[in-house]
């Protein structure tokens, strides 16, 4: 609780930016986002209060990616190391924003900021100093996969921004990598920015440590004819809370979400979706999985929300769980909001164990009970994993899910 | 399409009669009123002063997707009873103009009409006016009577049960209901026994200024059965009336219980003043094994709808359905769904939710399953489908789901559509005139929930949708 009571104090920063003044005004009268409403309500309140508990680190730790770059076409970058980005390839181009550039652009967002929906990232952008926030310009074609890290260190709070504006007709494949480490919390907010015709293959890998914590938001603005590919997964952090808004401003749109969350111990994960369809023959598939097991806590709530502008929207949403103990917990809520009349919107939600019939043909096979619900598992993380672009083989997800058995 | 003529909403007339009606108001000294009229034991006014102390703690709820202007508490006369002299044994001593009006809402109540088998019991604002085919009932052991008169006969009955599966303290209008309750109807199924016939209520608010606040309380005992019906009409004003009731639904080893309603309150007009705020807790417990509950619902009346049948599954085996079609038009609010608690294991629940929403109107549905850590093997399937006609209705799905037990298995979809163009071209190329093909395309979209009514009450469910719905798609 000492970040709440420093900003109710007004004693968080000796020298607060533009932007830190902007948000801290905002939090200053309410610091906390009220539990007791629909998008807290689930969080558990005292891993919630301990995510809070940490001083705040400004300061940037060299940090070594976890593997080797054993592949020059990949670019890679660490949110906090402070160097200035100008790439220019043969058809593309990446830019670091410029300060004025980058306050506009956050200022602008700012603006619509709902106290207790945005509370991650008024909190973020309160917590985050200048050289924790990367903003990037990319432009073109045939551009070399992108690899963005962000990292916590021990007994501190981190803040870090990303913010990504795509231009028109570029396409990009990003994987973003959040690591959280003993005992640390890590807020990260994104913000992207989709031009028209442009496409953007995303993923989203988070995992921590022994009693990491993150917040973890990320906010899309897609313009017409973009596309947004989406492929999350979370796992291992004493608690985390993944926040996703995506709107289709001005529809014609595609949006793809395929996210997995597992929880194990006594581990609480959440993500929130919220998509909003802002014009005609806006498109979306979402699934999202969550498995629990021992006595954690996984949580999806998802809304779609299509105004009466959406006309012709086609949007469905699946959310699928596995619980594998009898002290987990599973909530889901998928959740739609339709005033358009000539759309197809549906969702849909399971909650199951493994299937017994499958266990049992394998095991008629010759398979032990332990290969065999491996099997199952590892089909029912593949088809997200699959969805998480280029980088990931490196990584290893499914084994490294997998072995956590 | 706008031309053709609406039919109006025909049972929009006031019944002139003389009534007795308190004065305005709520406070302690109306409740001591209101108990000292019914002439209550003490612990059911204990029962009430208490619920109304918890009521005005607490906060009217905010959640759900419904604007009203605020309601005057202090503005609503809360006993209403059309004069009587004496305490009545047959029907010929029945006021003739409150027969007549049961007559006019088409409600067998005169003796004459027994050939259509059901038993009903008439609450009139605030009092139940009368109960027909007592005797029948009675040598089948079967209690089919006013609540106020259960009080009398049946105390025991009503002081074990009342307010066990809707506690007075439940929520912001169940307490309301439990401190100003008035009348309603009290079903006792002894053990063994199938109901002969259907039990039908029929509620009936006549002043504009008097709110209804009736208690229904259904008691199956081990291996009974019954089949219970509810109407619900009121007269045209343009104020609004509030109408919060608490049915309650017990079901002991092998008994079952289905609840059917077609609610059809007046809605308000189409510039949305007047209506009814109808304000419901419904709740069934299945306490015994292999015991089921079965609630079906079809909402096409009041201006606002908050009404969350629900069941608690507490013995093994035990069953819990959800039947549901609400419709919305013009200036409509409704936010419903159930709640299926599954605690038992082996527990089984079904959901069929149907919304339309046309007009202006808003349709949600909200709806909690949940697998507590003991319900090993209970499963859940919920559908839920809304449709939409015109651009300016809205439909919103809220589900909740929770589990704590991996040995179950809940399966949730819903889905969207409207009417297509498509279909409506091949029925009108076939000869079907336009509205009589929306109509059947509605009535095929409620089938599922249309087919688990009984009879007369789905044919007239179906003419029902037709009627409220004319005008509204073109």
């Amino acid at each position: 609780m000492q970040i709440i009571e420093k900003i109710k104090t007004n004693t968080l920063l000796s020298n607060p930016t533009e932007i830190q003044k902007i948000c801290l005004e905002k939090l200053q009268s309410n610091p906390l986002p009220n539990l007791k409403s629909e998008l807290w309500r689930l969080s558990n309140k005292s891993k919630f209060l301990k995510f809070l508990d940490f001083s705040l680190n400004g300061s940037c730790t060299n940090f070594e990616f976890p593997y080797q770059n054993n592949s020059q076409n990949i670019i890679r970058l660490i949110i906090g190391e402070n160097s200035q980005i100008n790439i220019n390839g043969e058809n593309y181009s990446i830019n670091q924003l410029n300060n004025e550039e980058l306050i506009a652009y956050i200022k602008q967002n700012v603006s619509s900021f709902d106290q207790n929906e945005n509370w991650s990232d008024l909190l973020n952008l309160c917590l985050s100093f200048e050289q924790n926030i990367l903003g990037l310009r990319i432009k073109g074609k045939k551009i070399p996969p992108l690899e963005i890290l962000s990292h916590a260190t021990h007994n501190s709070i981190n803040a870090k921004t990303l913010i990504l504006i795509i231009e028109k007709n570029c396409n990009l494949d990003l994987l973003q990598i959040n690591l959280g480490t003993e005992n640390s919390s890590l807020s990260q907010s994104t913000y992207f920015c989709l031009e028209a015709n442009s496409s953007v293959n995303h993923g989203m890998v988070a995992y921590g440590e022994n009693k990491s914590n993150l917040l973890n938001s990320l906010n899309v603005i897609q313009k017409q004819n973009s596309e947004y590919n989406l492929g999350s997964l979370h796992f291992k952090f004493n608690y985390a809370r993944f926040e996703i808004r995506i709107k289709q401003s001005l529809g014609n749109a595609k949006t793809n979400i395929k996210g997995m969350q597992i929880t194990k111990n006594d581990e609480q994960i959440a993500t929130y979706t919220k998509i909003e369809f802002n014009g005609p023959n806006g498109f979306l598939d979402q699934i999202n999985k969550s498995l629990a097991d021992d006595k954690s806590h996984a949580i999806f709530e998802g809304s779609i929300i299509v105004p009466k502008i959406a006309q012709k929207t086609d949007a469905s949403q699946l959310s699928r769980n596995l619980l594998l103990s009898n002290h987990a917990q599973i909530d889901t809520k998928p959740q739609l909001e339709i005033i358009a009349d000539d759309v197809k919107c549906k969702h849909g939600a399971t909650i199951s164990q493994l299937n017994e019939e499958e266990l049992f043909y394998m095991r008629s096979r010759g398979l032990t009970l332990a290969e065999a619900s491996k099997l199952q598992l590892g089909s029912f993380f593949k088809e997200i994993i699959s969805f998480i672009p280029v980088p990931k083989g490196r990584w290893d997800l499914l084994n490294k899910l997998l072995k956590q058995d | 399409m706008k031309d053709v003529v609406k039919e109006p909403y025909k049972y929009g007339f006031v019944t002139d009669i003389e009534t007795e009606k308190i004065s305005k108001g709520l406070n302690e000294d109306i409740i001591r009123l209101i108990s000292s009229k019914k002439e209550e034991p003490e612990y059911l006014l204990n029962f009430r002063l208490n619920a109304f102390k918890k009521w005005q703690q607490m906060k009217e709820p905010n959640w759900a997707e419904l604007g009203y202007d605020e309601i005057n508490y202090q503005d609503i006369i809360y006993y209403s009873a059309p004069k009587q002299k004496e305490k009545i044994s047959s029907l010929d001593q029945v006021d003739p103009k409150l027969l007549e009006t049961f007559d006019k809402l088409g409600i067998p109540l005169t003796e004459q009409k027994k050939l259509t088998n059901v038993a009903v019991d008439a609450v009139f604002d605030s009092v139940s006016i009368a109960t027909t085919f007592r005797e029948e009932l009675a040598e089948h052991g079967v209690i089919f009577c006013s609540i106020s008169e259960a009080v009398k006969n049946h105390s025991d009955l009503i002081e074990k049960y009342l307010g066990s599966v809707v506690p007075a303290t439940d929520n912001y209008f169940a307490a309301l209901n439990s401190a100003v309750f008035s009348d309603g109807s009290f079903v006792y199924i002894p053990k063994g026994v199938t109901c002969p016939m259907d039990l039908s209520s029929y509620f009936r608010i006549n002043s504009g200024d008097s709110g209804q606040f009736e208690r229904t309380l259904i008691i199956a005992e081990e291996s009974s059965s019954v089949s219970y019906l509810e109407g619900c009409t009121a007269p045209m004003f343009d104020t609004n009336t509030l109408h919060a009731a608490v049915v309650e639904l017990i079901a002991l080893d092998d008994a079952s219980i289905k609840y059917s309603t077609v609610q059809n309150w007046y809605a308000g007009n189409e510039e949305g003043i007047g209506g009814i705020f109808n304000f419901v807790t419904k709740r069934g417990k299945c306490l015994g094994n292999r015991s089921k509950i079965s609630w079906s619902q079809v909402e096409t009346g009041s201006a606002i709808t908050w009404k969350y049948p629900s069941c608690l599954l507490l013995g093994e085996e035990s069953i819990g359905e959800f039947y549901s079609v609400a419709l919305t038009n013009n200036l409509q609010q409704a936010d419903t769904g159930t709640k299926m608690i599954h605690i038992g294991p082996k527990t089984k629940s079904t959901i069929v939710s149907k919304g339309i929403s046309a007009g202006k109107s808003k349709n949600s549905y909200r709806g909690l399953v949940k697998m507590g850590t003991k319900a090993i093997g209970a499963k859940n399937y919920s559908q839920c489908d809304s449709m939409l006609i015109g651009d300016q209705a809205s439909a919103n799905t809220f589900p909740y789901i929770t589990s704590q037990q991996q040995n179950s298995e809940i399966e949730h979809e819903a889905s969207t559509c409207r009417i297509s163009e498509d279909q409506l071209f091949y029925l009108q190329s076939r000869g079907i005139e336009f509205e009589e093909a929306v109509s059947m395309m509605v009535s095929g979209f409620c089938r599922d929930v249309f087919n688990q009514l009984p009879m007369e009450f789905a044919a007239e469910a179906d003419k029902l949708l037709a009627l409220k719905l004319e005008g509204s798609v073109g």
